[in-house]
């Protein structure tokens, strides 16, 4: 593999800082070393803008922007609107690095990063082998894209035979990802016990955690995560994952105290300072999770990251205080911040039962009214929270109609899991509609149930085709219930070992691929998605 | 009356020395442009430029090296080893480092197998070795090595210069202070940062060390440091 492109004059570069007198010194270093298509933007919001009009080639961008996105959320921005394609270098700028200026996790991580000061010899050195890096990898994160893991996986395996240089531990990182994307915990697992044999590696250490965790061991997790931080006492990935751990162990005065140690080194990420505040409510002190809730709303507001759940969670704490006007403002809120139906849907819902907790009724059946209408007019799916606190509301203000649509879509895409279906036998209690709840949910499982059956059956009677259809047919109905997904890629699959068709495999391959998303660690997905792929014509 | 707690100092700290740092990359990368654009015969104050390029160059490595110290005892320090060829690091080094040679005529030689690959944090090692090339730029009479070669089951990486070599107290690997020394400019900072980054990269049991040797293919003064 070549590793250094030295030709910059075909490619397009953006220069992103909010000093001036800083991008006229990049610019003039980047002709310097010959790029002449050279883009500038002084603050984030451009830098958004252009990144989503045009393909960047490189893109370098100094973490602190001044007021608005810093570069580090640009980056996220660009990446989960998927403005930069596998081909974008991105090169994030900064002063010094710290724990809250350097991303671990893979997905949002920059190409390199550059410390100040530089020197167009330096620039042009770092670039070239960054250009020609991007290029190595570029087709191997096109397939990912394209969701191709397993062609992703064999043009991996491909590189790591001529590679013995930098690259290796690259691909032995893609590898690991890959790996895991497809549910193959434990040869993922594996793997990373084989690059730990050879070399202490902190990514490696953690990598190998999470498959502990993902096969239910955390204790061993536990262990393994405390010996990393107490020898990479900066590392957040580990941080983060060691408070899971401790969590599902039971221990959440132990997570909640990791927590805030990851926060206190990387304070700017929405989803953390939301774990953080869920945790202290969970023990108990209202007064730290709305601090830590607070703090995700401020550090989300321009980040493409930030999540309801502190939203929410601030609301309610203000309903329990009955401080039912602040938190109604709050929730009002949500709509524009996240342009999002389903967080409206849970804004609109959590607003009236708030209300009601206080005693509004009024209030409360205007919320119901409104929020009827948005469950109405919704485009998309709605999602289980969002359902299940809709449901209550409108359950609560003689809605009856609108809530069971809003749960038999539940039921049917989650008719196994018992603590759901408990939750909503207690929704309809508290509405006071006990018995009809009971009876219509027994009537809902017993519908899903046979659905689901329909194609198994089908299939055990050698009737493929048919069974084929009738999986179909119940994958279409309950698009969100991993078994069904499950039992239609195995039936799927039997059709094709009795009959290859190309088409068929790909649609299998997808619903399996959907099981996994949905329920990540599924021993029965990873086995399924091997057997298809050994398939041939 | 909720009082407001005092401003944290560490704060200040931090804040500040990101604005020192700032500026220094912006004079920096203006004076070495401006160095670019002059002919050593025809501009008269070449010398008293590369010199200002070279007291920018010190300032920045020492704000840098007590920014990293701190953030290693304070436990902030993002440290992140990950596999350098370790010729690009060389070549990335003689990159930073060439118009301030040139402008001193001074020859810098690099020497590494082609595929020599190493683990570190690579800013780290750049600090560390940029340090000793300055200070190596100071005492040579005119030629510095850059060199790197696997030792064993380490990564060996020399700066070598055909000086007069390192006092006497400064040799070895010791690792009692060596107090400031100001007939030299010396404050033991760049050594102590050197001693604790190679120290801070560990594998399987084994911990990086730095030495001080004289003699070495240059007959000056030789920065010997070993990485696992």
């Amino acid at each position: 593999m070549a590793d250094f492109i030295s030709d910059f004059t075909r490619f397009k570069f953006l220069v992103v800082d909010d000093f001036s007198g800083m991008r006229t010194l990049l610019r003039d270093m980047l002709r310097e070393c010959g790029a002449r298509d050279i883009d500038e933007a002084a603050n984030g919001k451009d830098a958004a803008s252009l990144v989503s009009r045009r393909k960047y080639d490189m893109v370098l961008c100094d973490y602190n922007l001044g007021a608005g996105k810093n570069g580090q959320q640009v980056l996220e921005e660009a990446k989960v609107n998927g403005w930069i394609g596998p081909l974008c270098a991105w090169v994030m700028i900064t002063a010094e690095k710290t724990p809250d200026t350097v991303v671990g996790a893979m997905e949002y991580q920059p190409d390199g990063y550059l410390i100040k000061p530089v020197n167009s010899a330096l620039l042009y050195s770092r670039l070239g082998k960054l250009l020609a890096r991007k290029s190595a990898f570029a087709e191997i994160d096109a397939r990912l894209k394209h969701k191709d893991y397993q062609g992703a996986l064999a043009l991996c395996d491909e590189k790591m035979v001529q590679e013995k240089g930098v690259y290796a531990t690259d691909l032995l990182r893609w590898k690991t990802q890959l790996l895991l994307s497809i549910g193959e915990h434990a040869q993922a697992r594996q793997l990373f016990e084989r690059i730990l044999a050879g070399r202490d590696l902190p990514w490696a250490q953690v990598g190998l955690a999470k498959t502990m965790q993902l096969a239910g061991e955390y204790e061993a997790s536990r262990t393994l995560l405390e010996q990393v931080v107490a020898e990479n006492p900066a590392n957040v990935e580990a941080y983060d994952w060691l408070a899971q751990a401790q969590d599902k162990l039971g221990q959440l005065e132990d997570a909640r105290k990791t927590l805030e140690r990851a926060a206190q080194l990387s304070p700017n990420s929405p989803l953390r300072q939301n774990n953080l505040g869920d945790a202290a409510r969970r023990l108990g002190d209202v007064e730290a999770a709305e601090a830590a809730f607070r703090k995700s709303m401020s550090v989300g507001e321009h980040s493409v990251l930030k999540t309801p759940d502190s939203y929410i969670g601030l609301a309610r704490i203000l309903g329990d205080r009955k401080q039912t006007e602040e938190a109604s403002r709050l929730l009002r809120k949500m709509p524009h911040a996240f342009n999002n139906e389903t967080v409206s849907i849970r804004a609109k819902a959590v607003e009236g039962l708030i209300a009601r907790q206080n005693g509004n009724e009024a209030r409360a059946a205007e919320a119901g009214a409104a929020l009827a209408d948005l469950v109405k007019n919704a485009q998309g799916a709605i999602d289980v929270a969002a359902s299940m606190e809709a449901a209550s509301l409108l359950l609560a203000t003689g809605r009856q109609d609108e809530a069971v649509g809003l749960l038999s879509v539940v039921v049917q895409n989650n008719h196994d899991n018992n603590t759901l279906m408990a939750q909503i036998t207690d929704a309809f209690a508290d509405a006071g509609l006990a018995a009809e709840g009971t009876q219509w949910m027994e009537q809902a499982r017993r519908e899903t149930v046979a659905l689901m059956n329909e194609g198994v059956l089908l299939a055990r009677d050698g009737k493929l085709p048919e069974a084929v259809a009738a999986m179909r047919n119940a994958v279409e109905t309950m698009p969100g219930n991993v078994r069904v997904l499950l039992n239609c890629g195995h039936v799927m699959l039997l059709a094709l070992q009795q009959r290859f068709d190309p088409a068929l495999k790909r649609e299998a391959r997808q619903i399996l691929l959907t099981a996994n998303t949905l329920c990540p660690g599924e021993k029965r997905c990873a086995q399924l998605i091997a057997q298809l792929e050994a398939l041939k014509a | 009356m909720h009082q407001a707690p005092p401003p944290d100092l560490s704060v200040f700290l931090a804040s500040s020395a990101h604005d020192m740092k700032n500026s220094l990359g912006m004079l920096s990368g203006l004076l070495e442009k401006f160095l670019a654009e002059q002919n050593e015969s025809d501009f008269s104050g070449y010398k008293d430029l590369s010199s200002m390029l070279y007291e920018t160059r010190r300032i920045n490595n020492d704000l840098m090296q007590l920014l990293a110290l701190y953030k290693l005892d304070q436990d902030l320090y993002p440290f992140d080893p990950h596999p350098v060829s370790l010729p690009d690091f060389l070549a990335d080094l003689a990159a930073q480092n060439a118009r301030l040679l040139a402008a001193r005529h001074i020859a810098l030689t690099c020497d590494c197998p082609d595929d020599l690959v190493g683990h570190f944090d690579e800013d780290l090692l750049q600090g560390a070795i940029n340090q000793a090339l300055n200070n190596a730029s100071q005492y040579t009479r005119g030629r510095i090595r850059l060199a790197a070669a696997q030792v064993g089951d380490m990564v060996e990486i020399r700066v070598e210069d055909d000086g007069t070599g390192y006092p006497p107290a400064m040799l070895g690997d010791e690792t009692t202070p060596l107090g400031v020394n100001f007939n030299r400019g010396s404050t033991g900072l760049g050594l102590h940062f050197a001693r604790s980054v190679a120290a801070l990269h560990k594998n399987k049991g084994r911990s990086g060390t730095l030495r001080l040797e004289n003699g070495g293919s240059l007959g000056g003064g030789c920065f010997i440091l070993q990485l696992p």
